[in-house]
């Protein structure tokens, strides 16, 4: 169950940076160029996809009653957590997925 | 007046509602949010609960060898086992009342021990929708609250134009604007948290806020309403125990007083587990008689809906169910899942820390709304009249006292539950009075200081509280962590008062000169530019 509930917390944190990419203030923030409207819709569709990963992670987690409450905090908390890094460490917050991976697969492949 | 347009009235709405409401739903979060972990402040606050190694079915025979060795005449006996999120084993005899005096068992010896008299972990959730205050003035006010909490959140959303593309956006370190960020973000992300918990908080007390239609429609009896309600049916079976344990009595008193054996609890345990999820607490009715009952009441997490009342029945001596767990009536359900998803109970300690960390979100979207009142109006204090300069002085105080002021209340609680004499009497009550004489000092403390300075010595002395809890620990106790809920909560306060650390760390630095008005206009013309 913990592993589904950090494999959501990845997901839907993933999909939030996504959604944030999607708009043009943050790519510029982060990547110091103008995205174009590709790029944009690409990010906004990645997240969609990621956040509806996340949701399956936690009805996997939880079960289709609970699941859907904890989801919903989950993605709360992802977005909280990125708003208040992206500021002061804008590269960072968008590659904390990427470094959240290792720890997830060598989790799954110990269990 | 002149005709103002929507979003100016309900600018004005949340400005003046979030603001009376503010000091109190700050309150009501903090301790609500507490008390997402109140089983596990109660297990630190009873140091003296041994860890408990051995399996509820064991646990559940010592009790009751226990009980069969001292109060083998009673009618009733109760036992409540250690669970997952407490290892603490207590029994208590007679008719089953909400304060009973317990005994505290050691559940891997049976042998009886004392713990401290604590106001526990209860006091946060009972404070949360109570106060503390009498009668039922406090869950009023509560509600008042929570009605004032939905108009901010609603008119919130009509005044925040930028709702969608300022979604992702803080700007830190410019000041005002700094504070607007942050009260829309918290407000904003977490948006579905805040809807959910404060109108679920209302639904857990519809019937003592809105009684008119059970009133109406039943003649104010909730049996009818909601199905076999709980309150009134264990007063029901305690009159009936009462009765048979009389009789029962008369007939021992009549030389038939032959003990039958009780069935062992091992197989009924399980049999309960199955049905209903892990087990909280045994009740035996008329023990040593051919009809004695064993009744089981579960955990409250093992579903959404809040199963409080919920329970099977056994036989005593042949172990047979007599009664299957009900299921609720549609109605009920629906009003006992809201208000499951209000205690948060279910889906273990994943979902306890999201609502707790959720919770944390409210208080920090109504701690910045509070402060971005009074920075709004620090410039100009005086452009609106004497009266507004004196109430924007006290809204700076009493930001102090309660943001700052109730978390150092909240810790210094825990303090007293260590530093507090264990012999005293009425133990638990002076840990509460411990809790409302910090707060009112920190009432004192904001008046007498100079803002700045209040706000840096309240967040340092919070912090302080905070991160030496392990260390009060290991002066007052011999083995402080030998249950690992302990170093747990610890850890948290911990981390807790780094936060405080941090916030009086920010208050030090030296600021930048506040730009005036119309150059950052200028800012914010150029960010704007730059989009």
């Amino acid at each position: 169950m913990l592993i589904e509930f950090f494999a959501g917390l990845l997901l839907v944190y993933a999909g939030m940076v996504a959604l944030c990419l999607g708009l043009k203030r943050h790519f510029k923030s982060v990547w110091q160029r103008e995205p174009s409207v590709t790029w944009c819709r690409t990010f906004r569709v990645c997240g969609w996809l990621l956040l509806a990963l996340g949701f399956a992670a936690c009805i996997a987690s939880w079960g289709w009653a609970q699941g859907p409450v904890g989801w919903m905090g989950q993605v709360s908390l992802a977005g909280l957590a990125l708003v208040l890094l992206m500021p002061y460490r804008p590269r960072l917050a968008t590659l904390l997925p990427l470094l959240g991976l290792p720890f997830l697969l060598s989790a799954l492949l110990l269990a | 007046m002149k005709p103002s347009s929507l979003t100016q009235s309900m600018s004005w709405l949340h400005t003046w509602g979030g603001l009376i409401f503010g000091w109190l739903l700050f309150a009501i979060f903090l301790t609500g949010t507490l008390a997402v972990f109140d089983k596990e402040i109660d297990v630190w606050m009873q140091p003296e609960a041994p860890v408990s190694h051995v399996d509820q079915a064991q646990a559940a025979e010592h009790a009751i060898s226990y009980l069969q060795r001292h109060h083998g005449a009673e009618s009733a006996w109760d036992i409540s086992l250690p669970t997952a999120r407490s290892p603490v084993l207590s029994v208590s005899t007679g008719e089953r009342r909400r304060n009973a005096p317990r005994q505290y068992l050691d559940p891997n010896t049976g042998e009886p021990i004392d713990i401290r008299e604590t106001a526990g972990g209860r006091f946060f959730f009972l404070f949360h929708f109570t106060l503390h205050m009498p009668r039922n003035i406090g869950i009023w006010l509560v509600g008042l609250a929570a009605v004032g909490m939905l108009v901010a959140l609603f008119s919130s959303l009509i005044i925040h134009k930028k709702f969608f593309k300022e979604f992702f956006t803080f700007r830190p370190n410019k000041g005002q604007r700094s504070w607007l960020d942050a009260h829309n973000a918290t407000g904003v992300l977490v948006l579905p948290f805040h809807l959910m918990i404060t109108y679920t908080g209302l639904v857990i007390f519809s019937l003592i806020y809105m009684p008119a239609a059970v009133d109406a429609l039943f003649d104010g009896d909730r049996e009818a309403a909601f199905g076999p309600g709980q309150p009134a049916k264990t007063e029901q079976q305690a009159a009936q125990g009462a009765r048979n344990g009389r009789s029962q009595n008369e007939g021992r008193g009549e030389g038939s007083g032959e003990l039958v054996a009780l069935t062992p609890l091992q197989p009924l345990l399980l049999q309960a587990e199955q049905a209903l999820g892990e087990v909280r607490s045994v009740s035996i009715s008329h023990p040593g008689r051919s009809d004695a009952r064993i009744e089981m009441r579960p955990v409250l997490g093992n579903r959404i809906e809040l199963s409080k009342g919920l329970s099977m029945t056994f036989a005593g001596v042949s172990g047979e169910v007599l009664k299957m767990p009900e299921q609720s009536r549609w109605a009920q359900l629906t009003q006992r899942v809201l208000s499951g998803l209000h205690f948060a109970q279910f889906g273990g300690y994943p979902m306890r820390w999201l609502y707790f960390i959720c919770g944390m979100a409210s208080c920090a979207m109504i701690a910045t709304g509070l402060v971005l009142f009074t920075v709004k109006r620090r410039r100009r204090p005086e452009a609106e009249g004497p009266i507004a300069a004196q109430l924007y002085h006290l809204a700076e105080r009493l930001n102090i006292s309660v943001i700052a002021g109730l978390s150092i209340a909240c810790a210094a609680y825990l303090w007293g539950n260590r530093l507090l004499p264990a012999e005293l009497s009425q133990r638990g009550a002076w840990e509460v009075r411990v809790f409302f004489a910090c707060w009112a000092l920190s009432l004192l403390h904001a008046c007498c200081r100079e803002r700045t300075q209040a706000w840096r010595e309240q967040l340092v002395c919070a912090a302080a509280l905070c991160v030496c809890m392990p260390l009060l620990s290991l002066a007052t106790m011999t083995r402080p962590w030998a249950e690992p809920i302990r170093a747990y909560l610890e850890l948290s306060t911990v981390a807790c008062g780094a936060l405080f650390a941090f916030a009086a760390w920010r208050i030090g630095q030296k600021k930048p000169a506040p730009a005036p008005r119309r150059q950052s206009r200028n800012v914010s013309q150029e960010l704007l530019n730059a989009d």
